[in-house]
């Protein structure tokens, strides 16, 4: 006699979702043995838009507003493909100063996701103190931008603003008071034994799992698979500030919130090196031409590597632009995951992953 | 677990993290991005600052009776500039050739669009004037 | 980036043969659309822990052709198959339609849109 089983979706509208994406789930007393996903509920055809409505100068822009997270690793990326199509290099400054809002970049997104994670644990207060401890890093992002998510910091050519002795003082004070309450949060995160519950032992993949679904970002890290693409490109001076890859061995979703909480501290140490060690020079270099070739970018965004492919043909119009964002690489994993889980744990197990869907759905 | 019940029994006495606005102003930085400024005497009317804009919020249609007697405005053109298109990125200040004369970016803030004003019909109209015709215009092209 | 020509019959075969799951990286598949009619169909793949090494291997096809599946070597490539036919309008094999576009939305939006 065969079980009967029941279909439950985590709809496209629900409580613990920051954006639309339909899971069905088909449950057997509570454990998921099928899942079926439909991402794409916030497509815009940016791809399109970038060879037909927008010059090259212009896509800049246009692609930081795929995702508000990752919205500097977007427009960092295409910059760097059109310069490499001109044929042009920007000074050491520029690099280290794109360097430096990435990084901060890095640290208030993970803070977002980990507030997320524990809101989806029930644990409200800790989603508070860890939001509002994250307007710190959002008050020295105003300070250097000018704004506090998309930054608009990029142009062809080096960076738009410079930052004074004064900010470099407010940025290093700024981040002293994160990491004093990072260390807090690595304390609760590790010793509060009713989170324990709800993440330890939860939500795993294993190293096997993760090398056959070319698993990306802390994803891949917190389950041993030893990728960052920090260490695979030479663009951007990572190796002269201090980067350390972080990993872990376990891959539930308490493995994933200790290697965020670990990238968050290496970020703070990037950052003080950066500001203390700047270099001298211009920020911008004026740059003339038209793009031509093909090319192909890589840049570690928050939640993983994001891929950019650009061709022009040698007139303002690129001939395609094409993105690979990091949630759309992980949703194959996404679902062989949730094989054999509880449904109460379902919306732990998503927000762990970190989910940014108008990536996936550009 | 008491430490975090200390610390949530503490928050009772601690200010809120959020500020009243607008009944508290909010304080002003200079890095403010805001509305962009221009000297029309100092103008050279090269339209550099046309061309880079990303979303098109610079204009320059043809006028009957150019707005001042600039002797580099051969073709009668007149500067419009629409602050609920724009982006404030800044690049048509940094592609303007005199950035602080003729075209800078101020740390005054937009105004909110009300309907009486009718901001799209009237950004339609300048757009017809120059040959641009959207999907959504409501100025139809003849 | 090192492109590599190869053929609609002969690219399952050299795939298998070249990938290795611990020192390889399948990133994802991209379709450019060439002038007459036809597609350049891309794989690409990034080596693990090496700087800047990128392989891409690429074919010409038009456009009424099958594209063969990679999903039994390499299971994540599902999702960008599926992104494929839902761009250009080109077949792959055990792919279906839908994953951004409804019925009645724009079809196959990037299929000749520059050309």
């Amino acid at each position: 006699m065969s079980k009967k089983t029941i279909n439950i979706p985590l709809g496209a509208q629900h409580i613990s979702l920051l954006e639309p994406v339909r899971f069905k789930f088909e449950c057997e007393n509570e454990k998921i043995i099928g899942v079926d996903s439909d991402v794409g509920f916030v497509h815009r055809g940016v791809e399109r838009a970038c060879t037909t409505k927008f010059k090259f100068d212009a896509v800049g822009y246009v692609v930081a507003r795929i995702c508000g997270l990752c919205a500097i690793t977007h427009s960092l990326a295409y910059t760097v493909a059109a310069e490499n199509l001109l044929g042009a290099a920007v000074t050491s400054k520029a690099a280290y100063l794109r360097t430096l809002l990435l990084e901060l970049d890095r640290i208030h997104s993970h803070m977002l996701c980990l507030s997320h994670t524990c809101e989806n644990a029930g644990f409200e207060a800790m989603f508070m103190q860890i939001m509002g401890d994250r307007e710190l890093v959002m008050e020295i992002q105003e300070l250097i931008s000018g704004n506090r998510v998309q930054f608009d910091y990029i142009c062809i050519g080096g960076v738009n603003r410079d930052i004074s002795a004064q900010l470099g003082k407010k940025i290093l004070e700024n981040l002293t008071l994160v990491e004093k309450k990072v260390r807090e949060y690595k304390d609760e995160f590790l010793n509060n034994w009713s989170l324990s519950l709800k993440f330890k032992g939860i939500g795993t993949l294993s190293l096997e799992d993760a090398y056959r679904f070319n698993a990306i970002g802390p994803l891949a890290r917190a389950s041993g698979l030893e990728t960052d693409v920090r260490n695979e490109m030479s663009y951007l001076p990572y190796n002269e500030i201090g980067f350390v890859m972080q990993t872990q061995k376990s891959g539930d979703i308490h493995a994933r919130n200790m290697v965020r909480l670990d990238e968050i501290q290496n970020s703070i140490e990037m950052c003080r090196n950066i500001v203390n060690g700047l270099p001298e020079g211009e920020i911008i270099t004026k740059i003339k031409g038209k793009p031509e070739g093909e090319t192909i970018v890589r840049y570690e965004a928050p939640r993983g590597e994001l891929m950019y492919y650009v061709k022009g043909n040698g007139s303002a119009m690129l001939e395609r632009v094409r993105i690979k964002t990091p949630t759309f690489s992980s949703i194959p994993a996404f679902s062989e995951i949730f094989l054999g889980q509880e449904y109460a744990d379902a919306p732990a197990i998503l927000a762990s992953f970190d989910p940014c869907l108008s990536c996936t759905a550009k | 677990m008491f430490t975090s019940l200390i610390k949530s029994f503490l928050n009772l006495f601690k200010k809120p993290q959020t500020l009243a606005y607008p009944a508290d102003a909010k304080p002003k930085e200079e890095s403010y991005r805001g509305l962009i400024e221009y000297n029309e005497a100092e103008c050279i009317y090269c339209l550099k600052c046309e061309k880079a804009c990303p979303p098109g919020a610079i204009l320059f249609p043809p006028v009957d009776t150019p707005p001042s007697d600039n002797e580099k405005n051969k073709k009668s053109l007149k500067y419009e500039y629409n602050p609920w298109l724009c982006i404030y990125c800044g690049e048509c200040v940094r592609a303007c050739p005199k950035p602080n004369e003729a075209l800078w970016q101020s740390a005054k803030k937009q105004s909110v669009a009300v309907a009486q004003e009718n901001v799209n019909g009237m950004w339609d109209a300048i757009e017809a004037r120059k040959g641009i015709f959207t999907k959504n215009s409501s100025v139809a092209k003849e | 980036m090192q492109k590599i020509q190869s053929s609609r019959e002969k690219i399952r075969q050299e795939i298998e043969a070249f990938y290795d799951p611990k020192s390889w990286h399948f990133l994802t598949l991209n379709g450019v659309a060439l002038a007459d009619e036809k597609l350049e169909v891309q794989w690409i793949f990034a080596k693990y822990a090496t700087p800047d090494e990128v392989v891409v291997y690429y074919i010409e096809v038009p456009y009424d052709v099958e594209i063969p599946t990679i999903v039994d070597i390499i299971p994540s490539a599902i999702i960008s198959q599926r992104e494929l036919v839902d761009m250009f309008g080109i077949a792959v094999e055990g792919s279906t339609k839908g994953l951004y576009l409804d019925e009645d939305s724009v079809q196959t939006p990037l299929k000749g849109c520059q050309i």
